[in-house]
């Protein structure tokens, strides 16, 4: 007895928590160790008494009296405290259930007897007694009897204890044996009920509102009260709707939102509140502008949650609706919040559904039909007029497609009004809502069918009987009329007029049916289709028949729609693809191709393309009219290349031989090649997802040979009937990587096709666009096959042979461009796995790289360095590699090394542009090996340094271009499967470039003055094609050099000089952007240099120097913004008088850089 | 700032409708169809070597200022009351910008060129007429080279009292005085602020 006597009172005295904590455990203890011996229990609970006594003492008395009144309350607060701590510890089985009810009793009388200290600690007890193990379900009657005596003087408790006691009012009415208990003791009368909203009437903290809300909801759903009671629960929580929040500063983690949820919660907790639900939320939307959108949404979900939620639909939601319906229909008739509109779209569509039964059970078809009825009636007459055309025809179409059985029901007199208007259309835009209204039920239709699986089983028995009648003469009797009535001549709304017949049409080929077996097939009959088909394809090809004269706007809004209509018809139709290429096929021929007119080779361009996007961006849909036909994902691509090699070549010569003078007719069919490849790539990289482009082939099989047997229009006899067992193409189902194999397959025999014809001899229609474009799709389409598959097909051999079937490679007697043009295609997209064979002794590689031959043309000589960086660069020696292969490209680096020393070391060049053009080879050759970081690279430095500083113009150009090494080369990309370590350019500028940056410094002891020259164009060209990260280690030295370059161009030529000036100025620039801090001590020489480089070139015309003004200008406007105003306010006065002038440049680029920089420049010392 | 608005319903051009340089060769199609066309139809068709790059200064031949520029430079002034540009209220007309000589005719490139701007108000008795050709007047100054000497009137007719306010716009004197003035100084700052 003393020992707890002691402890409370170390806790009434102690104000620490963990102290407190730890009091309550060892009288805890003390009570589990004596097994709750009564004496014990007695003991710990007369442990209090002292702080007690006063508690019967008059409670107003007590109030008025002085401070130490007070003092007794927190006192005994404590003390209570100290119980119910030591009961929150305490294991939960200790105590026997007559300590249990006993101490219920003792703290439930607090409730009775003292609201000022006894609240808080007793509903904390009475929580945990309820959580003993021994709580019997009558204690929970007792116990809510007892706190409900509190009364009033409820509200005048702090939140925090209030909370405290809505928890153990959830808590004992969700527990179900508890609350049979209550049932069985209070009947459907509930009179515990109305003592509770008695006392819990008031509140008004968010967070026990939340609490409270619940325990109303439960009240209402489970504890079945009769009517008056159940209408008192709902004038408590309907008092507090629309719910909101004050903003607070203090956050408490509720928001409005949880608020207005559980509210919600509360009305739609059961169907028995209906009849006071409805009425109420309906009057609450019904007061007009008072209402605001946050609140109206409120009440149109609280309505949607009603309907959801009630059960017995017939006896509950059903004598509402027509009240529902009266008071919403205007919120979507005359409302202009498209959130409102939505959610009492939302609440309409709820009610469809809820009417319809659920997927097991239906309900009688009378509810759905009156309520389809009642919206009929008002929206019907609201469709003749233009202003609520829109909004009437979203009314009938939300409840119309809400289920199938509405819309089995009502689609065909939903269809016949808005037929009736369209044939008095009162506008454009009448007959433009009309059908946007149609197309819509169309697409709703599409959904509903595709969903049928997941609904009712009458669902789908009432689709396969749909009457189809109405459905089947759409395009005769709606968009067949429109369109004629439109096309001739449109107009703007006239044009929105006709992409909504576009779209009505695509719609209506793509809706299916069910045929009696249940099999989907298509509405629309294959003639019908057909027609469709070329109606829409008149519009795309008429481009083709008219002339310049008869087009004059550049709109092609409706030829876009047609464009994407026609891809969706034949997706669905696949005949009508066949129609479509068989029909530009014949536009195409029947015109003279030999010398077109721009304009003519616009319109085949966009014929072109838009044939293509229409066949090849989307994998076609199994689904036909025709069972008979086979299908085949690949049939429309099939269709397209066999169409394409068909009509090509356009004219057997083409009459631009380079690509300069513009894309031939011919270039454009290589180019739809090129396109239609790119596109069916990704279509199927959208419909079967990455894995099925990347999965590996399951076997190696040589296509190349598989070719060599087939016939040269083997797509043409393909295209005739897909299903041929001698297609030479496994039967194909719904297989990602199988489809993607095969479409590499056809792609690879189109490659093969044209490489043969190019390589044929006979220059004829292969011009240098179209070679272009032959080696890119080449290029794509060997990448896009596997290591195995590169290697079984042998294409590293192809590169050079052209798929010729000839012994001897090709490419050894024609080193033309053509020849290395196809060439580079092939070795551009292979694998290194793939390109093994190349590097023997003497072979492919070595031949390639090494040697010098004429070139005609730089072309030549761009190509040759193409190739020749790409064969450097994808060597991949693997341990079994024999050594004489290793040895191959250092033979190869080594030649170049010595050819660049001999060819610099001649004093009086013979012909500097061979030199350079080789040099390129060279110098693409070693970038090719530096992007792998081949150690052999770093041999060449020292031959390249000097070579760079020999005294002669030759040694001038190498040292102005070894920024090649660097430069970003489109063909070493991952893509390409080039090998490319991550740090390789670092790697190179710290070999090539670094070791020259003292050396390339004016004045360098070790140098004579050209050595450091050509040092510094070196430097310069590496880090102007380098990124920032590359040299940004090293910007002290290099903002010196950088100066030095803006100054300086004695002992260069003319072009190396300027070459070297922009690049200091980009190398600036891109400083500029990146650290401007390094150039703080060379303002004067930065700013000083620009203004020279800008006033020494204003006066001279050419590229170069415009892009140097261009550049000088870029420079000098980046200075104000970077750099406090006191380093820059003294150079200000003279470069606005320079950017003055340069505003009147005679460039307009360089004005609109000068302008931009004046701006910046005037807010210097403002 | 609220007042009335002296023209409440001016009208307006679409930026569409606007003068403006016609860009060389015929217009790019943006169709659905289009997504490869840069693969496919390139700008430069040779992609390799170092003629694809060298291509990129197009735009960099010779090109005088014309009436054109000097219209670019003020059409895109906002309006002092109305959130549109003087080009979209056609305050700003592309023929009533005159250089006079033109400097692509001009032998030497420092001789002396007057640009002459011709302002109509959207109604002839606007009391911000004044503000406008201030603004119009500093645009030109800040971005043309000192050669050219700027005139700027209202042109003949458009406003009541035009005689008062070109006398304004061309006293120097006025003109600094007037920017002196803090607040006028900050409405042409406003002005200017669309300015690219």
């Amino acid at each position: 007895m003393a020992q707890f006597k002691q402890w409370a009172l170390e806790y009434v005295l102690s104000d620490d928590e963990p102290a407190q904590l730890e009091i309550t455990k060892k009288a805890a203890k003390e009570i589990e160790s004596s097994r709750a011996s009564s004496t014990v229990v007695g003991n710990w609970a007369a442990s209090v008494q002292q702080w007690m006594t006063p508690a019967n003492a008059d409670d107003d008395k007590m109030e008025d009296e002085d401070e130490g009144g007070s003092g007794d309350i927190i006192a005994r607060a404590k003390a209570l405290g100290f119980l119910a701590g030591t009961l929150e510890v305490l294991y939960k089985s200790v105590l026997r259930s007559d300590q249990v009810l006993r101490l219920i009793g003792f703290f439930g009388a607090m409730f009775s007897y003292d609201h000022k200290a006894g609240i808080t600690a007793s509903a904390k007890a009475l929580r945990q007694l309820y959580a003993m193990k021994n709580f019997k379900p009558s204690m929970g009657i007792k116990i809510l009897e007892d706190v409900c005596k509190i009364k009033e003087d409820f509200r005048l408790q702090i939140a925090v204890t209030r909370l405290e006691i809505y928890e153990l009012f959830l808590s004992l009415i969700q527990d179900p044996a508890v609350s049979s208990e209550l049932k069985h003791k209070y009947g459907s009368s509930c009179g515990f009920v109305v003592d509770l909203l008695q006392v819990c009437q008031n509140e008004r903290d968010p967070r026990n509102l939340m609490v409270w809300f619940k325990i109303l909801a439960l009240l209402i759903k489970d504890y079945d009260p009769s009517a008056e009671v159940t209408k008192e629960l709902f004038k408590v929580f309907s008092a507090y709707f629309p719910i909101s929040l004050r903003s607070s500063a203090t956050p408490i983690g509720i928001t409005a939102e949880d608020l207005k949820e559980v509210v919600r919660g509360c009305f739609s907790a059961h169907q028995r509140v209906a009849d006071h639900a409805f009425p109420f939320l309906i009057q609450k939307l019904d007061q007009g502008d008072a209402v605001t959108v946050a609140v109206k949404l409120d009440i149109l979900k609280t309505i949607q949650a009603c309907i959801e939620q009630y059960k017995n639909p017939q006896a509950t939601v059903v004598p509402h609706v027509e009240k529902i319906w009266n008071s919403l229909k205007y919120e979507v008739r005359n409302g202009e919040v498209k959130e409102t509109i939505d959610a009492t779209l939302d609440v309409l569509r709820t009610i469809a559904r809820k009417l319809d039964g659920t997927k097991t059970y239906k309900l009688d078809v009378s509810l759905l039909k009156s309520y389809v009825d009642l919206v009929s009636r008002d929206c019907r007459d609201d469709l003749a007029n233009p202003t609520y055309t829109k909004q009437a025809g979203l009314l009938l179409m939300t409840v119309i497609s809400a289920n199938i059985r509405a819309y089995v029901l009502y689609n065909a007199s939903f269809i016949d009004t808005i037929r009736q208007n369209l044939r008095q259309p009162k506008s454009p835009s009448h007959t433009r809502d009309l059908l946007l209204l149609l197309n819509s039920l169309l697409k709703t239709r599409m959904e509903l069918f595709r969903d049928r699986q997941q609904a009712h089983s009458e669902d789908e028995e009432s689709l396969k009987a749909e009457s189809r009648t109405h459905l089947d003469t759409l395009f005769h009797d709606v968009y067949l009329p429109v369109w004629t009535d439109k096309i001739k001549e449109p107009v703007s709304e006239e044009k929105d007029v006709l992409k909504q017949v576009i779209q009505g049409l695509a719609l209506l080929v793509s809706q299916q049916v069910l045929q009696p077996d249940g099999t989907p097939t298509l509405l629309c009959s294959g003639s019908v289709c057909s027609e469709i088909c070329s109606l829409l394809t008149s519009t795309i090809t008429k481009g083709l028949t008219l002339s310049p004269n008869d087009t004059s706007e550049d709109d092609t809004a409706v030829e876009d729609e047609a464009v994407l209509g026609l891809r969706t018809v034949v997706m669905n139709y696949a005949e009508g693809y066949r129609e479509l290429a068989s029909r530009i096929k014949a536009g195409i021929k029947s015109r003279d191709w030999a010398k077109p007119s721009q304009y003519s080779l616009d319109a085949l361009k966009d014929l072109l393309s838009r044939f293509t996007f229409i066949g090849c961006s989307e994998v076609p849909s199994s689904i036909t009219t025709d069972t008979q036909t086979q299908f085949s994902p690949l049939q429309h691509f099939i269709t397209l290349t066999a169409s394409l090699l068909e009509i090509f070549p356009l004219s057997p010569n083409s009459e631009s031989i380079r690509a300069d003078d513009g894309a031939s007719a011919n270039s454009h069919v290589i180019s739809s090649l090129h396109a239609s490849v790119i596109w069916f790539r990704d279509a199927c990289e959208a419909k079967y997802g990455k894995s099925a482009l990347t999965s590996n082939s399951p076997d190696n099989k040589d296509w190349v040979d598989e070719f060599k047997e087939l016939p040269e229009d083997w797509l043409l006899q393909i295209q005739r009937d897909i299903a041929a067992p001698n297609a030479g193409l496994t039967p194909l189902k719904e297989n990602g990587s199988e489809v993607y194999r095969q479409f590499l397959k056809l792609g690879l025999f189109v490659v093969r096709f044209l490489y043969r014809s190019a390589s044929a001899g006979v220059r004829g229609p292969w011009d240098e666009t179209a070679l272009v474009q032959l080696s890119q799709m080449a290029a794509l389409v060997v990448s896009s096959l596997d290591e195995k598959l590169q290697v079984s097909c042998n294409l590293a051999y192809q590169a050079f042979n052209f798929f010729r079937g000839t012994t001897g490679p090709l490419l050894e007697t024609r080193s033309d461009l053509l020849g290395a043009l196809l060439t580079l295609g092939i070795l551009q997209g292979l694998r290194p796995g793939a390109m093994a064979g190349l590097y023997n002794p003497g072979g492919f590689a070595e031949r390639f790289t090494s040697g010098t031959p004429t070139f005609n043309t730089s072309r030549e000589s761009d190509i040759r360095a193409a190739i020749g960086a790409i064969l450097a660069n994808k060597f991949k020696p693997e341990a079994s590699t024999p050594v004489q292969e290793l040895e191959v490209l250092k033979r190869v680096l080594d030649f170049w090394g010595d050819w660049l020393k001999k060819e610099t070391a001649a004093p009086s060049p013979a012909d500097p542009a061979a030199f350079r053009a080789h040099s390129t080879t060279a110098l693409s050759v070693i970038a090719g090996a530096a992007a792998r970081q081949d150690p052999h690279v770093l041999t060449l430095i020292p031959v390249l340094h000097q070579a760079a500083s020999t005294p002669t113009p030759n040694g001038e150009i190498l040292a102005a271009s070894l920024g090649l090494i660097v430069k970003q080369n489109p063909l070493l990309t991952p893509e390409n499967h080039a090998i490319i370590r991550r740090f390789h350019k670092q790697w190179t500028y710290a070999h090539l470039a670094k070791p020259l940056l003292q050396p390339a410094q004016p004045g360098s002891p070790n140098n004579d003055p050209l050595t450091a020259t050509r040092y510094r164009v070196a430097v310069l060209s590496i880090v102007a094609n380098g990124p920032f990260t590359v040299y940004q280690d090293d910007l002290a030295p290099l903002i010196r050099l950088l100066v030095t370059a803006l100054t300086q161009r004695a002992g260069l030529s003319d072009e190396t000089a300027w070459a070297q000036t922009v690049a200091a100025l980009e190398v600036l620039v891109e400083v500029l952007a990146s650290e401007p801090d390094a150039l703080t001590g060379h303002l004067r020489a930065v700013i000083g240099g620009a203004t020279g480089v800008y006033q020494e070139c204003a006066a001279q015309q050419g590229a170069v120097r415009t892009l140097c003004r261009r550049l000088a200008l870029q420079v000098l406007g980046g200075i104000p913004g970077r750099f406090e105003e006191r380093h820059v306010r003294a150079y200000a006065p003279p470069t606005q008088r320079i950017l003055a002038v340069a505003c009147g440049d005679s460039v307009r680029r360089v004005r609109e850089v000068a302008r931009a920089t004046r701006g910046s420049w005037a807010k210097v010392g403002l | 700032m609220e007042r009335d608005l002296e023209n409440a319903n001016p009208t307006i051009l679409n930026v569409s409708q606007l003068p403006s340089r016609q860009r060389k060769g015929p217009v790019t199609r943006h169709g659905p169809d289009s997504k490869c066309d840069s693969i496919v139809f390139p700008q430069h068709p040779w992609p390799f070597g170092s003629s694809s790059s060298s291509d990129e200064g197009d735009d960099d031949g010779e090109d005088h200022v014309d009436a054109q520029d000097i219209y670019d430079l003020i059409s895109t002034i906002s309006d002092p009351e109305h959130p549109h540009t003087l080009g979209q209220l056609s305050v700003v007309r592309l023929p009533d910008i005159h250089l006079d000589p033109s400097p692509a005719v001009l032998p030497d490139p420092d001789a002396l060129v007057t640009v002459l701007v011709e302002l109509t108000p959207t109604i002839n008795h606007c009391s911000l007429a004044t503000v406008i050709g201030l603004a119009v007047r500093c645009r030109l100054e800040q971005t043309l080279p000192p050669n050219y000497r700027v005139d700027v009137r209202m042109k003949d007719g458009s406003h009541a009292q035009d005689d008062q306010v070109n006398k304004q716009l061309g006293d120097k004197e006025r003109v600094a005085a007037a920017l002196e003035n803090d607040t006028l100084q900050r409405m042409v700052d406003k002005m200017l602020e669309t300015c690219a």
